[in-house]
């Protein structure tokens, strides 16, 4: 009962006139061109060929950070998971891309364009169900087994980031990408559409 | 930070199969074979034996052969052209390997049976498999069915010919129910004895997906008098089993002539029938044992008295069937009230049988 009297003593106690908020959250400033620090972080949705699987469409998240304004330099990582199925398996390859880059970057009007070069490995995950397994009665590795392995891997990838509002920037990514799986070369791709922070 | 570079060596060690690599069968049946196939083997060039994995269908008899004969005539036409009420009615191959010199074979199943085969609803139903030894005469890998040879009619539909048995069983696991069998069973979810599929009341419900399921097998007059009472024919006691599919499947090689239903294949599945107008000429007949029959109506007295002639197929042929002519009816119904044909009034001059209904 005295909450409600509380609650009524506020209203009718502490009148108050309705007014708009000076602090605006946008305004001329807010989308006006300033170039940005040497930090730069960003991150977004991620997508590209699995590393491992001969087929399908990774998706997932990715993430960066890069140093330095023309010459960058940094580090990213990426996890893309894709499942896919045969007569025999549904497989499922999840990649956590770790990479060192460096990027070369040139300034054009509110936009950025780059190149970027990647270099690390891929950690597969492979997660195998054998169809029709679970009906049939299978357990243990015959109706499920996993495995990780490291791949050595590059990307090489064209970047244009756009200065949207303030630090932030809308950034796209993508290019080709190999790998070594089992002694020979696979080339695939990576794609990535994401903010950027640059303070 | 040495613990992470630990982690990622051995990260590294994996191996990825994809969709590669060797795929685990579903399930295995071994089968062994044991007897002295020489005394059973029929003359010809020297035996291929192999051993298939059979799915059975749910099939009726048509109601001809299980009612009481009208005369000899139609008892010796049902003798030669009814196949066994009780007997296994393949639906499908499913898997065929050659038999080894010891006898044995090892049957790797990479597909479960499909829904055709299966008999129930998603929540509870089963499927059955004869594991079967056979002479693959026509060489191409697989046992081939075969369909009873039945007479064709006049201009009705293509005609129901249908390719001869080319290969020669010598031994089966599961024949028919009024003998001691064993069978791969796949069951999906709970058991319903009351689908009466192949039943094998008094024994123990087949394990869940593959196993292997044995009984002694029940007579024909336990299974009628089972009939009348409103229930299944019970199987011997101590004579069932449930087991994996780890033990073996013993079969013993027998006469041809005894199994040679077990790879016979049954177009209709339902006890209906496919009637025939007959042919103005008469059909060849050799080998061949018919009779005039009343249509069976159970007494519902729909039938009128009507007769149709039923023809065996040849003694010599491995499927038996009977082919049912009518001088008036519908393919699929002799007393259809629009008739596709209605030549009561100019049989065939060959007709054996009154033209007009008898009475009941």
């Amino acid at each position: 009962m005295w909450r409600i009297a509380v609650v009524i003593a506020c209203c009718f106690g502490l009148p108050r006139v309705g007014r708009a908020d000076d602090g605006t959250l946008l305004s001329d400033d807010t989308w006006r061109y300033r170039p940005g620090g040497d930090l730069a972080v960003n991150a977004g949705l991620a997508f590209g060929f699995p590393a491992a699987l001969p087929t399908g469409l990774a998706t997932g998240l990715g993430a960066g950070v890069s140093v330095g304004q023309g010459l960058a330099w940094g580090a990213r990582a990426a996890w893309v998971s894709a499942t896919e199925s045969s007569l025999a398996w549904t497989v499922t390859h999840s990649d956590l891309q770790l990479r060192v880059t460096g990027a070369v970057n040139r300034a054009a009007g509110r936009g950025t364009l780059g190149l970027r070069l990647g270099l690390g490995g891929t950690l597969v995950h492979e997660s195998r169900l054998r169809n029709q397994g679970m009906r049939a009665g299978l357990t243990g590795s015959d109706l499920e087994s996993s495995a990780y392995k490291m791949l050595p891997a590059a990307d090489l990838d064209a970047i244009v980031a756009l200065h949207v509002a303030g630090p932030w920037l809308l950034v796209t990514s993508g290019g080709p990408s190999l790998d070594v799986l089992d002694g020979k070369l696979r080339a695939g791709w990576n794609a990535q559409l994401g903010v950027a922070w640059q303070p | 930070m040495k613990r992470a570079v630990v982690v990622l060596a051995l990260a590294g060690c994996g191996d990825l199969s994809g969709f590669g690599g060797a795929v685990p069968p579903l399930a295995t049946v071994r089968a062994e074979v044991a007897g002295d196939f020489a005394a059973v083997r029929l003359p010809g060039k020297a035996p291929a034996l192999r051993v298939a994995l059979v799915w059975g269908a749910q099939w009726l008899t048509e109601p001809l052969c299980i009612r009481p004969p009208d005369d000899a005539s139609a008892a010796a036409a049902i003798a030669a052209g009814c196949r066994d009420p009780f007997g296994f009615v393949p639906a499908r191959v499913a898997v065929d390997a050659p038999l080894e010199a010891d006898g044995s074979a090892t049957l790797s199943l990479f597909d479960l049976p499909g829904a055709d085969v299966m008999v129930g609803d998603v929540t509870a139903r089963v499927a059955y498999a004869s594991v079967v030894v056979y002479d693959d005469l026509d060489g191409n890998g697989t046992l081939s069915l075969g369909q009873p040879n039945r007479l064709n009619g006049r201009e009705l539909g293509p005609p129901d010919t249908a390719p001869p048995a080319a290969d020669t069983v010598y031994a089966a696991s599961f024949v028919t129910m009024t003998e001691p069998d064993t069978r791969l069973a796949f069951r999906e979810g709970a058991f319903n004895l009351g689908a009466a599929f192949y039943p094998r009341s008094g024994c123990g419900d087949p394990l869940p997906s593959f196993s292997l399921v044995s009984a002694g097998g029940f007579s024909a007059a336990e299974a009628i008098a089972a009939q009348l009472r409103g229930e299944l024919p019970k199987e011997p006691p101590g004579t069932c089993r449930e087991e994996t599919t780890d033990a073996p499947v013993a079969l013993t090689y027998r006469r041809p002539a005894e199994l040679h239903e077990v790879a016979c294949e049954e177009l209709r599945t339902d006890s209906s029938i496919r009637y025939r107008e007959p042919p103005s000429d008469q059909p060849d007949m050799t080998r061949r044992t018919m009779a005039c029959a009343k249509i069976p109506d159970f007494g519902t007295g729909t039938a009128s008295g009507t007769i149709q002639l039923v023809v065996s197929g040849r003694s010599d042929d491995a499927c038996i069937g009977l082919t049912h002519y009518v001088l008036r009816g519908c393919r699929n119904d002799p007393m259809c009230a629009l008739p596709q044909w209605d030549i009561t009034a100019t049989p065939p001059t060959w007709w054996p049988c009154p033209v007009s209904a008898v009475g009941q």
